[in-house]
């Protein structure tokens, strides 16, 4: 919404300067989101007339002009641009005048001729961004005429509205709030109201969606453009000028902030009717369109159809043309939801729809018509009727009771009953009986002890609120258990070398598909963003791929976050890593790249999980293992699909892991216990076998575990050797070498024990896996 | 018998000290002490000496091999010194060190995790609502029906079974309300929806803190009070705050919460929204609940939310509010 300056003076007596009025209405809650200037405030700068033009002697490009500046005498001025003609009149700066930029204007020579002044652009008047040749002015100016009058300095607010705030669409009813706040009183324009007749026969409401519908005659009026004055008021807010009575409507609008629409009395056939549309019914509308009407959409009608959009657009076949003679002008109040619904079901937005939305002032709509009939009769002649036709009532102002208990125990305030009541006064509301405050029509969204609660608190400020640091002692909730398990989790990650991500939860269905179903939006903004994320591998697949194609060498990602099916939201955690594992140093030091091993590795550390190799890992992975703690399954690592990797550009293995962050935090041990610290010394024994290649080492664990030998305390492998060529050993086999602790909790252990233990281990692995023992 | 022992103490101690090795030094040793060494030899010499001169030559005897002794100590620890010496010297502290790179938090997970402590330590919990809401935990709850002008569906996500990507956190004040009864103090992090071109400053997917406090005699006051608090604690107690009167459907009066501190660049930026819980709410959620215990005339509360991605990029100085969502390595490693 824009709000000119000077316009809003014609209602307010408001000397504050631009930022004091900024923060005036701030603080009233009217956020000003720009501030424009116009206009031309240089002295010395004035209108002159081409009187003559002649080559310059010396320069191509220039030329010497004679020029009437109003004073009698011609002035020589030499000038570059060549868009006037002689008879043209154009602004001057006289020597003395000061240019944007500090540039003072001097009588002097150019190229040996002399110059006594510059004819400008508009552009060095900054009247605009960007202009080519000599700013043309009016046929009409007279020279002499100083520019600032011509182009009246104006400066115009941007203001962004609030949508309970319909009052604030209007000068008036900003005006208004200034008044509020600086005490002085706003002056509305008050035209004498017209007796007010039935409009039977004339005008219906068969609808009641319209509660309140008026028309007044004008006859015999004459369209034409409207006079400077108006047009500039609307250029400045940034209207375009059509012809005076549209012009006019539109400046009540601004004015008062009530719609106005008149139409060509002389093309409307029969009485007028608010009425619901028929379905599908044409509408020819003033933008050139033509609309289907879905069903009940509220318009006026003539007996031919309908010839507006109720609240929103006018008809083309009706509208005010130069043609005219007289003119019907409606002035009505429609329901918000109904012109709402309407503009939206046809996408036709007005100024005239953005304020019916909001609701209008009841108690303006005869107003607003007599003051555009007041401007009519001034700017475009032809007779008013002497009545307003009138179908349906305006509602009733309503009162609300304010308890002043209430208002202190919201506030938090020790405002005195009076102080209370003077906040309301100020804002326009008139005290009742029993606390009951009645409501002006501008302000008919105040319909609660609330409503008023808030305006008492805007209009003594929230500076004078004393703040308060108390409250209540809260229980932590399992959300903040889940908080703080996940927040741990995530240090951990940080700390063995992975990088947080966090990735959006919308992605493309490619990605989505790759995983699984997923859910689907109805309404998109673009197909990359169409699914919600069904696991948080598609996001960090897209994050590793980014930074693979910047060049990083390592890339261990993770997220933690919300993934989406069809059964719900869960929580999930999700890990990839790619590239080196470790990097080259000066050292010598190997580069190993990131593999399985080093992520189910993480995985025991980080959840005490224990890893069970899947034999149909779930795509994307190629591999893959469960990780379970206390016997819950509640994640999966491997490494995905080469294609996969191929697919996203990535050399080399792509490892990845996933875990059901609600599954995990079920099953972890909140509290820990510690087990006592072994008394006694622990003896190892190191035993190395060939076995199969295809044998998995889980199964040498296993059959080492079937065995519950008491004394062995753990199993390590130390050695894995395998020779493709077989030169050392077999091709189709592996060396493997394991290192066995043993320790008992009462004692140190003897020799022949141990050695005993470790025979019974090596006698159920010749058993149970067939591997060779190297003795 | 005292000569020949002045000029073997003599030849050793000369021995010893030049011994520059360990391995020259247990030769020196041997030759001395060892049991065929020349003092040991002395030693058993000791025999064939009268008895009245024991004593005497004894003593001469125990000083020689004292003296070896302690100059064999003195010259060991020499050498240890002097091989700890050098194996430190060479230690070349200006090459570049190797530990691998520890991983990093992302800056808005630094930045929630702050603010939650903070809100912690005020007695707030935290709460936790979908993402995926229905129409009327988003809006209808929230005093927004459906033909209310700040309900905007063209801004708002979709499922094709009705229910929506919320627009806002807000929704959780419902969730929580309708599940607890009052008292609760709760905050709520999570992410929030906009059907949005993305561009520089704008994400259709954003980060906010939601925050509500509803009890018996909560007033605007302790919204000043908690808001302010909160804000100093984060940004350094020489914060300007304002609060600006606003509109929200769902607050009743409403504020936006402008803040001017060093740590965002000095300048004021628009941060928050907050106000009274409307008592539309309540109603509401009495009616859901079947019951009266968040009766407006019993109760009152505050709610707040803020958005983190802005936040974090004052604080950072970010300038392109999708390097929070590229997870660029060089960009992460920076936090």
């Amino acid at each position: 919404m824009n709000i000119s300056l000077n316009w809003l003076r014609d209602y307010i007596d408001c000397q504050l300067s631009v930022p004091e009025l900024e923060a005036l209405l701030r603080r009233a809650g009217l956020e000003v989101a720009g501030v424009k200037k116009r206009g031309v405030s240089i002295e010395k700068v004035v209108v002159a007339q081409v009187l003559e033009s002649v080559q310059h002697p010396n320069a191509d490009r220039l030329s010497v002009c004679k020029v009437d500046d109003g004073s009698g005498q011609p002035r020589q001025i030499v000038c570059g641009a060549k868009n006037y003609k002689i008879g043209d009149k154009v602004p001057l700066a006289l020597p003395g005048a000061v240019m944007p930029g500090d540039f003072k204007i001097k009588t002097g020579k150019l190229r040996g001729v002399e110059s006594e002044g510059m004819m400008c652009s508009a552009k060095e008047l900054q009247l605009a961004e960007d202009a080519e040749g000599l700013l043309i002015l009016d046929a009409s100016s007279v020279p002499g005429t100083e520019l600032k009058n011509l182009f009246p300095v104006e400066t115009v607010l941007e203001l962004e509205i609030t949508p309970n705030r319909s009052d604030w669409l209007s000068h008036v009813g900003v005006a208004r709030e200034i008044g509020v706040f600086t005490g002085k009183v706003a002056q509305v324009p008050r035209p004498a109201l017209p007796k007010s007749i039935d409009a039977a026969g004339h005008a219906s409401i068969e609808d009641a969606g319209c509660s309140y519908y008026t028309l007044r005659k004008i006859s015999g009026v004459n369209v034409a453009p409207s006079p400077q004055w108006l047009v500039d008021r609307l250029i400045s807010i940034g209207l375009r000028p059509i012809n005076n009575i549209v012009d006019i409507t539109n400046y009540v609008l601004f004015e008062l902030g009530q719609p106005l629409h008149a139409f060509d009395a002389g093309k409307i056939t029969g009485g007028i009717r608010a009425r619901g549309a028929i379905d599908s019914e044409r509408f020819q509308a003033l933008d050139g369109q033509e609309y289907h009407l879905p069903a009940g959409t509220l318009v006026i009608a003539d007996d031919n159809g309908p010839v507006a959009l109720a609240g929103v657009m006018g008809g083309e076949g009706s509208g005010v043309t130069e043609s005219t003679n007289d003119i019907l002008l409606e002035s009505a109040i429609f329901d918000p939801s109904r012109v709402r619904r309407a503009s939206r079901a046809l996408g036709v937005f007005s100024d005239s729809s953005y304020r019916f939305e909001r609701g209008v002032d009841p108690d303006g709509v005869a107003t607003a018509s007599a003051r555009a009939v007041e401007l009519i009769l001034q700017l475009a002649g032809g007779t008013a009727a002497s009545e307003l036709l009138v179908a349906g009532s305006v509602p009733a102002r309503h009162a609300v009771t304010l308890r002043h208990d209430r208002a202190r125990a919201l506030l938090g305030t020790e405002l005195s009953d009076a102080d209370i009541d003077a906040a309301l006064q100020r804002t326009g509301l008139e005290k009742g009986l029993d606390g009951q405050w009645v409501i002006p029509g501008y302000r008919r969204e105040l319909t609660r002890e609330a409503d008023l609660i808030e305006e008492v608190a805007r209009v003594v400020g929230i500076e004078d609120i004393q703040s308060r640091a108390e409250g209540i002692f809260a229980q932590g909730s399992s959300a903040d258990a889940a908080y703080d398990f996940t927040m741990a989790l995530r240090r951990k990650l940080a700390g063995a070398g992975f990088h947080e991500a966090r990735t959006g939860t919308l992605i493309s269905a490619n990605a989505a598909d790759l995983i699984g179903p997923s859910v689907s939006l109805k309404n998109p903004f673009g197909d990359d963003q169409s699914r919600l994320r069904n696991s948080l591998i598609p996001g960090l697949l897209a994050a590793v791929v980014r930074n693979f194609d910047q060049g990083a060498k390592s890339i261990p990602l993770f997220e933690a976050g919300r993934i989406f099916n069809s059964e719900g939201e869960f929580q999930r955690l999700a890990l990839v890593a790619t590239g080196e594992r470790q990097s080259p140093d000066w050292r010598g030091t190997d580069v190993r790249p990131w593999d399985a091993f080093d992520l189910s590795g993480l995985v025991v550390r980080i959840a005490g999980a224990t890893i069970q190799p899947l034999t149909n890992p779930p795509t994307p992975f190629g591999a893959a293992a469960v990780a379970a703690l206390n016997g819950k399954r509640i994640g999966i690592v491997g490494q995905l699909l080469p294609s996969v990797a191929r697919s996203l550009g990535i050399d080399g293995a792509l490892l990845a892991a996933e875990f059901d962050l609600d599954a995990w935090l079920a099953v972890d041990a909140r509290e820990k216990t510690v087990s006592p610290l072994p008394k006694f010394p622990a003896s190892s024994r190191d035993i190395a076998f060939i076995a199969q290649l295809a044998l998995p080492y889980g199964e040498v664990q296993a059959a080492i575990a079937s065995l519950n030998e008491p004394l062995l305390e753990s199993v390590k492998l130390f050695d894995l050797f395998t020779d493709p060529k077989g030169e050392k050993i077999p091709a189709e086999k592996k060396s493997l070498a394991v290192s066995l602790t043993f320790r008992s909790p009462e004692r140190t252990l003897t020799t022949e024990e141990v050695n005993a233990a470790t025979d019974r281990i090596k006698a159920v692995l010749r058993e149970k896996t067939g591997v060779d023992l190297r003795e | 018998m005292e000569q020949q022992v002045d000029a073997l103490r003599e030849e050793a101690l000369a021995l010893i000290s030049a011994a520059n090795s360990a391995a020259l030094l247990e030769a020196a040793r041997v030759k001395y002490l060892g049991k065929s060494g020349a003092v040991t030899a002395l030693s058993e010499g000791m025999r064939n000496v009268p008895k009245e001169e024991r004593p005497k030559i004894g003593k001469i005897l125990n000083d020689l091999r004292a003296a070896v002794t302690g100059a064999l100590e003195k010259s060991q620890a020499r050498l240890l010194e002097a091989a700890d010496s050098a194996a430190v010297a060479g230690l070349d502290l200006s090459l570049p060190g190797t530990f691998p790179a520890p991983g990093t938090l992302h800056p808005l997970t630094q930045l929630m995790d702050r603010a939650v402590q903070c809100f912690r330590r005020m007695g707030f919990a935290i709460a936790d609502g979908p993402d995926i809401e229905t129409e009327w935990h988003c809006f209808d709850a929230l005093n927004t029906p459906p033909d209310h002008p700040a309900r905007n569906e063209q801004d708002t996500f979709y499922l094709h079974d009705g229910r929506l990507l919320r627009s806002h956190t807000s929704s959780v004040q419902i969730r929580v309300m309708e599940t607890t009864p009052p008292p609760v103090r709760i905050i709520a992090p999570g992410s929030a929806y906009r059907r949005d071109e993305v561009d520089a400053t704008h994400l259709a997917q954003f980060t906010q803190m939601e925050g509500l406090y509803v009890a018996e005699k909560v007033t605007l006051g302790d919204l000043k009070g908690t808001l302010e608090f909160f804000f100093r604690e984060l940004f350094g107690s020489g914060t300007d705050i304002q609060f600006r009167p606003h509109f929200f459907p769902f607050t009743e009066p409403s504020y936006e919460i402008d803040i001017r501190a060093e740590a965002l660049g000095g300048e004021w930026m628009e941060l928050a929204g907050c106000g009274m819980v409307d008592p539309a709410v309540f109603e509401a959620i009495c009616k859901q609940r079947g019951d009266r215990v968040y009766d407006p005339d019993k109760v009152s509360g505050f709610a707040f939310g803020f958005g983190l991605e802005r936040l974090a990029m004052n604080l950072s100085r970010i300038p392109d509010i999708r390097m929070l969502v590229e997870n660029d390595l060089r960009f992460l490693n920076q936090f």
